[in-house]
């Protein structure tokens, strides 16, 4: 298991998706970062919105489904080793994949650019990990859905667009129609994004919302489950 | 002693019989070919051994264990090298074989088999730099790094070059020469010519033959000429023989054993001159053809 662990990182470390994933969001809050004002709150949550959506919804599934693809699963059914070990490994690789990636953004925006930091750690970390729990749930279900791994990547790209929109994270919500601004609260990305900006404001994340994000995970993984092929 | 028993193993897919009731065992030490045409269902079956699929029913029993519900401990004693795997992109050769060797309670030396394997020079590369003569070698190599009693390979040479796979078969005569048992699962008539101890030959789900390549290939050969002078003399007297035909200056004699000396001497004999004389002997093909009343590549 730890060998296993220690490989697959060093394959994580040579994908450039992973590279990818972890440059877009700091290069986002780079540029618009040179333009705000100190103590801003809004650039942030944004970015950490993209950089988890970017792992849950580009990332894992694309890793998952190509492993499949590629028989790299039931190559390993073959040993004594059950490959929903190689799963584990993945998504809490992806995990950290997702944590590092907003620790660069926090600590970016914190020193250089000076914006906003939040003091509650447990809203920001309760809210981080249901977040990402419902992203990488979403993912799952590409992963288990799509027929390769370029499917799994195309399909989480097109539906990375619709979701960030919905979520408020190309245009403020208050300039969407009422309904969309309603409806997009409730998708999981919507529903972390708004967490993510009632924490940076300086309150509590909506119990409600949090509640919404932990269905999505929990929901969406068991059909990701009950769709997911070994082969 | 058989290390692999199996009995009338069955498994449909949609209402389509992929086995129909194929029963075979394999012995200790033998390298054992599972021979068909594409669709004959060779894959299913040996993935049945190996546990990657269930039976519908039937009985399968490795090392004298179930496959389903012993299978960690099966595993742990087989190598396996399936057909159409690959390995992730970026992962070196010597990574390849560190992981699985990892895998296995009592694995092999894998930096040994690096070199018995020739992938020494590679050890560095990654596995998308391969070709695919080296990737057919990690896939074995990987097959082997447990220390498996049974190795199953899985059309090892589709997609070689001739010497590649000739290479191939002289490292898997050393597999089963180490004290290996190799199951080979092939379509190719010349690999499980060269390579196995017995074949089952496999056509729409059933063993229509089981057999040593030699035993499979005893029975009629084919002899050809064109009379050039002298009139044809009578030849299906002639011990061995089963078969005259002849059509203008065309002759062809068929039979058994060493009719075609018997065939030879008769026509010196008579003084009857013969060009284009050819001897047919009898191919894998052939022997498919008569088992099943249809040419082996007619799928």
């Amino acid at each position: 298991m730890l060998k296993l662990t220690f490989v697959e990182t060093k394959l994580l470390a040579r994908d450039p998706g992973a590279v990818f994933s972890l440059l877009i969001p700091l290069f986002i809050l780079v540029v618009f970062g040179s333009s705000i004002e100190p103590g801003d709150r809004v650039l942030l949550p944004m970015a950490l919105a993209i950089a988890v959506g970017l792992v849950g919804l580009y990332m894992v599934p694309t890793t998952l489904a190509t492993y499949r693809e590629r028989g790299i699963l039931r190559r390993m059914s073959a040993t004594p080793v059950r490959p929903g070990r190689l799963l584990v490994v993945q998504l809490l690789l992806q995990l950290v994949l997702a944590v590092t990636a907003c620790g660069l953004l926090l600590a970016v925006a914190g020193t250089v650019l000076g914006a906003h930091l939040p003091d509650q750690a447990l809203s920001v970390v309760l809210t981080f990990l249901l977040g990402t729990a419902s992203m990488f749930a979403v993912g799952l279900l590409i992963a288990a859905l799509a027929p390769n791994g370029r499917a799994a990547n195309g399909i989480g790209v097109l539906l990375y667009f619709p979701m960030a929109y919905l979520a408020g994270l190309m245009q403020p919500a208050d300039q969407m129609p009422d309904m969309v601004a309603l409806v997009g609260e409730y998708t999981p990305m919507g529903a972390f994004g708004q967490c993510l900006r009632d924490v940076w404001a300086g309150g509590a994340p909506d119990p409600l919302l949090l509640a919404v994000m932990a269905a999505y995970a929990l929901v969406v993984s068991a059909v990701a489950a009950r769709f997911f092929r070994w082969e | 002693m058989a290390v692999i028993e199996v009995t009338d193993l069955r498994k449909s897919y949609a209402g389509l019989k992929v086995l129909d009731g194929v029963s075979f065992s394999v012995e200790e030490g033998e390298i054992f070919g599972v021979l068909g045409p594409n669709g004959a269902g060779k894959t299913t079956a040996v993935e049945c051994v190996e546990g990657l699929r269930r039976p519908d029913s039937g009985t399968v029993r490795v090392l004298g264990l179930d496959p389903v519900r012993d299978a960690r401990r099966m595993r742990e004693q087989i190598g396996v090298q399936l057909q159409q795997t690959q390995l992730p992109e970026n992962l070196k050769v010597w990574e390849a074989l560190d992981l699985y060797a990892s895998f296995y309670a009592d694995p092999r030396d894998w930096r040994a088999l690096l070199e018995e394997w020739g992938l020494a020079e590679k050890r560095n590369a990654r596995f998308g730099k391969l070709s695919g003569g080296q990737k057919q070698r990690l896939f074995i190599a990987l097959a082997l790094v447990g220390k498996p009693r049974v190795a199953f390979l899985d059309e090892l040479t589709t997609g070689l070059d001739p010497q590649a796979r000739r290479a191939t078969w002289e490292l898997i005569k050393q597999v089963r020469a180490s004290g290996v048992t190799v199951v080979l699962v092939s379509h190719f008539m010349d690999e499980v010519e060269e390579l196995c101890d017995r074949v089952a030959v496999l056509d729409r789900g059933r063993i229509v033959a089981l057999d040593t390549p030699s035993g499979l290939l005893e029975g009629e050969h084919r002899m050809r000429f064109t009379l050039k002078a002298g009139e044809a003399p009578d030849l299906t007297g002639l011990p061995g023989v089963t078969g005259v035909s002849r059509t203008g200056e065309r002759v062809v004699v068929t039979g058994h054993g060493d009719f075609a000396t018997a065939v030879t001497a008769h026509l010196a004999r008579h003084q009857v001159l013969v060009s284009d004389l050819r001897i047919d002997k009898r191919t894998l093909d052939d022997a498919f053809a008569a088992l099943t009343g249809r040419p082996f590549d007619d799928n």
